[in-house]
């Protein structure tokens, strides 16, 4: 069948069978390498995209779910501000090791930060539930995000 | 030194490879896709034990073992007296031995279409007794799981000593019996293959998510009987290994044949339902611990049985008695046991083979001592701290030999031990407990011998005895600082720490160093990332080829500053006389490019220096670490709750303390899995019963407290930095400390929990086996 969406901003038109999950959509047909497969039954959280706006597990839904879909990988935020400093405040904090579950913590740290600004540590840990990482211990990563938030915090007081 | 902490050994460096993974660039297996590959599926065992009668195979590309006879069996034999050999054939033949064991490699141009091509497939097979437990392979008329053998166990060894004297001196005897789980290692990433052959070089060129890419290589050759010219290994950006990745895989051999047979590119990529169900290969282990103590708790004497649940075969390169073979050399653990005795058996099972998963045998054996010693604690009447401050090598006794040869360089065992019951407050708890609460204070001690040379692994048996480590350095004609090492960085932060290494010996900014890793063709040869011994090892190696690499610079520079070699020194990347000096760009460029400015009796040997390095005595680095956890246990659903978590921990000199706590963070919620979650059952036939991950339940993060970790560093006298080993240290105490801490909380209930995971099931079990639930 055949599938329009946008993909990081780009109109594109793919042929995939229906099987195909949106994952194998963007890693095998449209050579986005950076969205990666943990496990291909919505655990690990390490496939999480952002689809119209949202974060979605590619590994869960079918191609042809996606026709007129906007979706954003992690290749796809470029400068975007709230990125930029996740991407810094990952590093300061050793948030990442191997980087495998990386890309997909990133998608689901942005939506935390900018839809919970007030979130606590507890609340952060319980937002990343659905995100496994094999590495860190997740100390990293929590501190990460929280570092995040507390800065945009006080630039906004 | 001081000019350099920033960068150098010490620093807290943020990671050079961050950024590419930040930005989604990190380059994995499965991202490598060339023009024509071809995918693989396998059809694999359903069953755990049957006699192979025959594949009826739909129309497609189908390979059987007797369709790629080019292919040897894998053979990987323990040098210690009284292994029964056996081989592992890359795919079945006459026997299937454990549920997952590949049969028929199913080819297609999409992973899809192939896995429709297994789905085809019509096996013919006579089912077998099924062998699913380690203790009941060993019962007389057991089932043979290789028929060559009087019984099923790759291995015994022994250590006999009498004790039982001590039954009449002792205040204390305490007997247990425990059982760690089966495990599955689960990196994020699965394991994954891309085999290519050049025709033009006559090479295969073979990607694979590896953590020592020359040993696959030198397997790969063996088994395919090619030059080991005729191979290159890449190990490209790997999701993380522990383990999982540090072996010859079946699937990489039969890829490679079918890459020569068919001259296309041939990949497989591991999904996580295989991954679960044919590969749950690590920590199953039970043990017998007998130990007699005097009423102070020093111990007079351990006697343990320990069997470990091997597998199905012997697995390349570690065999499958590594462990078992480990576990009577390292039961003492941190303490001056004066009387000892063992047995260990690697018994043969029908499950998945098994691989050392981090921390090794460590994890089940820590868990065991420790255990121990709190029940003995209780029976005197004594703290867990008493009793450990009762047994711990002193720092006066360093180095130390204790009674099975194990050497031990350097540290204070007991101050870890103080320190870390002084960070808890531990009179809270008991007060809880005065009130009726069900909470615990639980401790573990533990030391990890890491970076162990030559002659402990040849002690040990393994057929892939690690010797010098070597490194490469060179300069490239723009002056940029080239590090080749031929073991693999799959989370570590070598690309940083190593760079640090060469900092700290030349000054060259880390930005400008590059590290090459992983790839055959490019690096000189290693066995690999494994054994905590890459710091140590490759540290010394860059260090020391820095060094050589440091003085060919040094009298360049000279020359280019017309004075002689003793005038100049190396200050922070250049080279200095006086007021005057060069940058070692110039130093490089003169080498490449204006060689007429050389001095006549320049070192021919130019800007490039492989060296290796080994510490003497090749006995290991002890980092050792003391964990301390409060945990509460809701007696109404089982469930434990880690309410605080406290490290103490000494690795030495720590090159880079950031990725040193990530290293132990990591590996302690991997010790939090393996200690209250992490399971993969077995029914009676050998049927792995978790096929996902909302079956085999990993750590996520609100499983994992906040850990906090203090750092002593006593520095190893026999390493270059004085750096210790510790990239497993984290996983190896967790079960130890939780559970002492969960049957501290159920003591006053006269509950006791003995098998690992301590799900909440076994919780309300041992609740109930004391009439409490
Ligand atoms: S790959 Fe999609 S959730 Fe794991
Ligand atoms: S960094 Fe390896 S899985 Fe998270």
């Amino acid at each position: 069948m055949s599938i329009t969406l946008t993909v990081n901003g780009t109109p594109a038109t793919v042929a995939a069978e229906p099987r195909t999950h949106l994952a194998d959509l963007l890693r095998g047909e449209l050579l986005l390498t950076g969205t990666h497969l943990g496990c291909e039954h919505g655990v690990c959280g390490a496939c999480t995209v952002e689809v119209d706006g949202a974060p979605a597990r590619s590994c869960l839904i079918h191609a042809g779910a996606c026709d007129g879909a906007s979706v954003r990988t992690i290749e796809g935020f470029g400068e975007d501000a709230v990125m930029v400093a996740l991407r810094e405040s990952f590093s300061a904090e050793h948030a990442l090791q191997c980087g495998y579950c990386t890309p997909g913590m990133l998608v689901v740290a942005r939506d935390i930060v900018l839809r919970l600004p007030d979130a606590d540590e507890a609340r952060v840990r319980e937002e990343l539930a659905g995100n496994l990482c094999r590495c860190t211990g997740y100390r990293g990563i929590v501190r990460a995000i929280l570092g995040v938030l507390a800065s945009r915090r006080g630039a906004a007081s | 030194m001081t000019a350099t902490i920033s960068k150098g050994v010490g620093a807290s460096l943020r990671r050079k490879e961050d950024a590419r993974f930040l930005h989604g660039r990190g380059r994995y297996v499965g991202d490598i896709r060339p023009a024509g590959t071809l995918e693989v599926a396998f059809l694999r065992s359903p069953v755990a034990h049957a006699r192979l009668l025959g594949v009826q195979k739909p129309t497609g590309l189908v390979f059987t073992a007797a369709d790629l006879p080019e292919i040897r069996p894998i053979r990987a034999n323990s040098t210690l007296p009284g292994f029964r050999a056996s081989d592992q054939p890359a795919l079945a033949v006459g026997k299937l031995r454990h549920v997952g064991e590949p049969i028929a490699a199913c080819v297609a141009p999409t992973r899809a279409e192939a896995e429709d091509l297994a789905a085809a497939c019509v096996l013919d097979y006579q089912a077998l007794p099924v062998i699913a437990d380690m203790l009941a392979a060993r019962a007389p008329g057991a089932a043979l799981i290789h028929e060559h053998w009087p019984d099923n166990a790759f291995l015994e060894t022994r250590r006999d000593e009498d004790l039982t004297d001590l039954d009449a001196v002792a205040a204390a005897k305490v007997t247990r019996r425990l059982r760690t789980a089966r495990q599955h290692m689960a990196p994020l990433e699965g394991r994954g293959v891309l085999a290519e052959w050049d025709p033009r070089l006559e090479q295969l060129v073979v990607t694979t998510a590896a953590q020592m890419p020359h040993v696959t290589k030198t397997g790969l050759a063996e088994c395919l009987g090619l030059d080991e010219g005729q191979v290159r290994v890449v190990a490209p950006d790997v999701g993380g290994g522990f383990g999982y990745k540090g072996i010859l895989l079946a699937e990489e051999l039969v890829c490679a044949a079918l890459a020569i047979r068919l001259g296309r590119p041939v990949r497989w990529l591991e999904d996580r339902l295989e991954q679960l169900t044919a590969n749950a290969n690590c920590r199953e282990h039970f043990y017998e611990v007998t130990a007699w103590a005097d009423a102070h708790g020093k111990l007079l004497g351990v006697e343990v049985d320990a069997t470990v649940d091997a597998g199905a075969y012997s697995l390349y390169p570690f065999s499958a008695c590594l462990e078992a073979a480990q576990i009577g050399s390292i039961f003492p653990g941190p303490y001056t046991l004066p009387r000892f005795r063992f047995r260990t058996v690697s018994a043969c099972t029908n499950k998945p083979p098994i691989l050392p998963y981090r921390g090794v045998a460590r994890t089940g054996v820590c868990y065991a001592m420790e255990t121990t010693l709190d029940a003995l604690a209780r029976q005197l009447g004594i703290s867990a701290q008493a009793i450990r401050a009762a047994n711990l090598v002193p720092p006066e006794a360093m180095p130390y030999r204790n009674l099975v040869g194990k050497v031990f360089d350097s540290g204070d065992y007991p101050e870890a031990l103080r320190r870390a019951v002084a960070a808890v407050d531990v009179a809270a708890v008991r007060a809880r407990q005065a009130a009726g609460e069900a909470v615990g204070f639980g401790l573990s001690v533990f030391c990890e011998q890491g970076a162990h040379g030559t002659s402990v692994y040849h002690g040990w048996g393994i057929p892939f005895v690690p010797g010098f480590e070597q490194a490469q350095a060179r300069f490239t004609p723009d002056g940029v600082l080239e590090l080749r090492v031929g073991l693999h960085s799959h989370g570590q932060g070598l690309e940083t720490t190593l760079a640090q290494v060469a900092h700290e010996i030349l000054g060259v900014d880390p930005a400008r160093v590059r590290l090459v890793h992983g790839d055959t063709a490019l690096t000189p040869y290693s066995t690999g990332t494994w054994g905590s011994r890459a710091m140590v090892m490759a540290g010394g190696a860059v260090a020391e080829a820095c060094r050589q690499l440091g003085e060919r610079a040094l009298a360049i520079g000279a020359a280019l500053l017309q004075t002689d070699r003793a005038s100049v020194r190396l200050v922070a990347g250049q080279v200095v006389a006086g007021d005057a000096a060069v940058s070692l760009d110039q130093v490089a460029r003169t080498w490449f490019r204006s060689p007429q400015n050389l001095p006549a009796n320049v070192d021919r040997g130019g800007l490039e220096v492989t060296a290796g390095y080994r510490p003497d005595p090749d006995t290991g680095t002890h980092s050792y670490a003391a964990h301390a956890v409060v945990a509460k246990v809701c007696t109404e659903t089982g469930m434990v709750t880690l309410e605080q978590y406290v490290i103490v921990e000494d690795g030495g000199v720590l090159v880079n303390p950031m990725i040193v706590d990530g290293q132990v963070l990591g590996g302690v919620a991997q010790g939090i899995g393996t200690a209250l979650y992490e399971e993969m059952p077995f029914d009676s036939e050998a049927q792995p019963l978790a096929g996902t991950l909302a079956d085999y339940l990993l750590p996520g993060a609100t499983e994992v407290p906040d850990i906090r970790i203090e750092h002593m560093e006593t520095p190893s006298p026999w390493t270059r930095f004085g750096q210790k080993g510790l990239g497993e240290s984290g996983a190896i105490g967790p079960p130890g400390a939780i559970v002492n801490a969960i049957n501290d909380a159920l003591a006053p209930l006269g509950a006791e929990l003995l098998d690992l995971p301590a799900t909440p099931a076994r919780v309300l079990a041992a609740l109930a086996k004391a009439g409490r639930a």
